[in-house]
């Protein structure tokens, strides 16, 4: 227990400060559409020609090779300046990248890692389905092994920016024969591929931020396996093992101003008797001064995800925690928002839209794991609750 | 900035010292017997306390201490809380901090002379927690004072009935907040999140064991899910604690960051305690189940020179 610092580390922040002041591109962005990721690909490309692209990755694939102290400066630097979330570029950056590295042939990852960090192509992630959601290792597309190919048949549902992305990595059931988490392949998909339908969905916000893929006979090379035939269950595991905390420390900072800014705001209007400030009434400012309190909360959390990530390789379920205590409390915080504003709270106009945020906010509770889902893990695998019927 | 909020090999070593003591001399179980009521059994233990170093952790060497800091003491705070150990026991490990005077100082340190907390009710009253043997007073308002013991207290029967609660009347004005107030309300901040973390603890293994429909309940998701929100809590208050006491006194925002830590003690404290009683049905309704003991203490410490309302007022005035 104590506050981590060294000179070396100092002038490393101080670098990063300045580069992001210098670099980081101001508000607005685009929230919807091809401009959101031109502009993600952009973004991305000024990173790395500025030398800052892949700070976790090793140096032999265009990464920095950063330590972990080094990267946790970068990122609480990186949220600091309101730099933009990675969003189109969120999965090949954590997810299919950080895979490859691990799991992927070389010649997969000469392929694949430089074009990532230098901004040239983005990746979607094909797991859910319809059928399989919470419960992905009941997912039913399946790919035939056709010589050097495999043709892929099915749906996939709820693939983030699906119709945005040039690659996917997709989760296919190769052995139907074998039980369920031991007949599935992870391969590498060209979202360009004949057979592809792509179908945007459009949420609650009003955005098309998912899509549903459809595959028809979609023709794959072997060669696109990675880490091997039916092995792709544990392919994909590993990677969910990689959140050492420095990924949800922009989120939290972001929730963090948030709040301040609704604090600010509630010292100026006017409370609605109209006989003073909205922060002098008594509701309004137990509400406030109780979020404030859990986003502190919630960095101290995201401290204890770190400190442990300081520790340990593979961290354990407890991640779980930090991320239901984001799922929800974002939502708090966004409907408080809307609380305060009282009727100029359903007008979509001026810097920050707060009935996007609003409707926004309802994703963390569901996309990558419900809360229920995570209450589960917490029971069982934090806390050592025997399963449920359901999970057995 | 980068907090490394798990312990250091020398800070592991205290919290499993502090925990074997507690767990070989003050077990919860004692509670159940009236004569271990009101600080007694921890009077009993009090030369371990001092052989441990307890009343001195956070005091200078200069000033006859062990020159540690507001982390070590915290974990010690959380550990007593773990075993709802006499708030006599926190009180003198915070009157060191709060004695103008060397010799009293050193007295305090080596445990001969003693100090109990004393919640301000209004200008006139004030209450004595666990003062039995006292000799002087901290007094807890909005800012904290030690004090001579006065010479009248009537007792008087407490919301948890395992403290010895007197009635003090005489003049108690209002002392102005200092940091060693911020540094006493984070000790009883610590105290609580191990309350919290004692409850859940508890929850679960009655949760993991207990067979209803030939099943643990603990398998149902209706109990499962409780206790997760109990995790989630605990651990939120816990991590808060921990970051409040790291940063305590680094020139960071201590006001706010111990207010927030309370707060959240408060409410995890509060929380863990009713669900660990749900969660025990009809024997956590029961005098004989320790369930009921948790949530007086936390009862009790969640108003001890606090508010909600003003541990609201200093998370809001910490927003430029």
């Amino acid at each position: 227990m104590r506050i981590i610092g060294t000179p070396e580390l100092t002038a490393f922040r101080d670098q990063c400060r300045t580069w992001l002041g210098e670099n980081a591109p101001a508000k607005p962005w685009p929230m919807d559409g091809e401009a959101l990721r031109d502009f993600d690909l952009a973004w991305q490309r000024r990173q790395y020609e500025g030398g800052w692209a892949g700070v976790s990755w090793p140096k032999d694939y265009g990464g920095l090779g950063l330590s972990l102290l080094e990267q946790l400066v970068w990122h609480e630097e990186y949220a600091r300046a309101g730099a933009p979330q990675s969003r189109s570029m969120f999965v090949a950056l954590s997810h299919a990248g950080p895979t490859l590295i691990v799991q992927g042939s070389e010649a997969q990852k000469q392929r694949h890692l430089l074009p990532i960090l230098k901004g040239e192509e983005n990746w979607c992630q094909g797991f859910s389905e319809p059928g399989a959601g919470s419960d992905l290792s009941n997912l039913k597309t399946r790919a035939e092994i056709d010589g050097e190919s495999l043709i892929v048949n099915g749906t996939k549902i709820w693939t983030t920016y699906g119709h945005l992305a040039r690659w996917q990595e997709l989760l296919v059931r190769t052995d139907p024969e074998a039980p369920r988490h031991k007949g599935i392949s992870w391969v590498i998909c060209d979202m360009r591929s004949p057979g592809i339908e792509v179908r945007p969905i459009v949420t609650m916000s009003g955005i098309a931020h998912f899509a549903q893929v459809f595959y028809d006979n979609v023709r794959i090379p072997l060669s696109n396996v990675v880490g091997g035939l039916h092995n792709g269950w544990k392919v994909a595991m590993t990677t969910l093992g990689f959140e050492r905390g420095t990924g949800t420390i922009a989120h939290q900072y972001e929730l963090a101003r948030t709040v301040d800014e609704l604090i600010t705001m509630a010292r100026d209007l006017p409370s609605s008797d109209g006989r003073g400030r909205a922060i002098d009434d008594g509701t309004t400012a137990t509400d406030l001064a109780t979020l404030r309190a859990e986003v502190m909360a919630l960095r101290s959390l995201a401290a204890m995800t770190i400190s442990r990530g300081l520790r340990q390789a593979v961290p354990g379920a407890e991640g779980n925690i930090a991320a239901l205590y984001y799922a929800e409390l974002t939502r708090r915080v966004h409907a408080a928002a809307l609380d305060l504003l009282g009727p100029r709270g359903l007008e979509r106009t001026g810097g920050h839209d707060w009935p996007l945020a609003f409707l926004e906010s309802f994703k963390w509770g569901i996309g990558g794991g419900t809360s229920e889902i995570r209450r589960n893990t917490i029971g069982e695998r934090v806390l050592g609750l025997p399963k449920g019927p359901s999970a057995r | 900035m980068i907090v490394d909020l798990l312990p250091s090999e020398e800070q592991q070593l205290i919290d499993d010292s502090v925990r074997a003591l507690l767990a070989e001399r003050l077990p919860v179980e004692r509670l159940r017997e009236t004569a271990s009521h009101g600080g007694a059994a921890e009077r009993a233990a009090w030369g371990d306390f001092v052989a441990l170093g307890l009343f001195g952790i956070g005091i200078a060497e200069a000033d006859g201490g062990h020159g540690l800091g507001a982390a070590e003491e915290a974990l010690v705070a959380r550990a007593l809380g773990r075993h709802l150990v006499s708030l006599s026991v926190l009180a003198q490990m915070a009157a060191p901090h709060l004695a103008t005077d060397d010799a009293l100082r050193t007295r305090l340190i080596s445990g001969e002379t003693r100090a109990t907390f004393a919640t301000v009710v209004d200008q006139g009253t004030a209450q004595r927690i666990d003062g039995d043997n006292a000799d002087w007073l901290i007094l807890l308002g909005e800012g904290v004072a030690l004090v001579d013991v006065p010479a009248e207290a009537a007792p008087i029967a407490c919301l948890d009935e395992t403290v010895s609660l007197a009635r003090l009347d005489g003049s108690f004005p209002a002392f102005e907040r200092a940091d060693s107030a911020d540094r006493i309300s984070l000790l009883l901040a610590a105290y609580l999140s191990g309350i919290a973390q004692a409850t859940l603890d508890m929850a679960v293994a009655y949760a993991a064991t207990r067979e209803q429909f030939g099943q643990p309940i603990g398998a149902f998701q209706a109990i499962k899910h409780m206790c997760a929100d109990m995790a989630v809590r605990g651990a939120a208050a816990e991590a808060q604690v921990l970051h409040a006491a790291v940063a305590f006194g680094a020139g960071l925002d201590d006001r706010a960051e111990v207010a927030c830590a309370r707060l959240l003690a408060t409410d995890a404290a509060l929380r863990n305690a009713n669900a660990n009683i749900q969660i025990h049905g009809a024997m956590g309704f029961t005098a004989e189940c320790d369930a009921h003991l948790y949530l007086k203490r936390a009862r009790l410490v969640s108003v001890l020179g606090s508010s909600r309302q003003a541990e609201q007022e200093r998370l809001l005035a910490g927003v430029a």
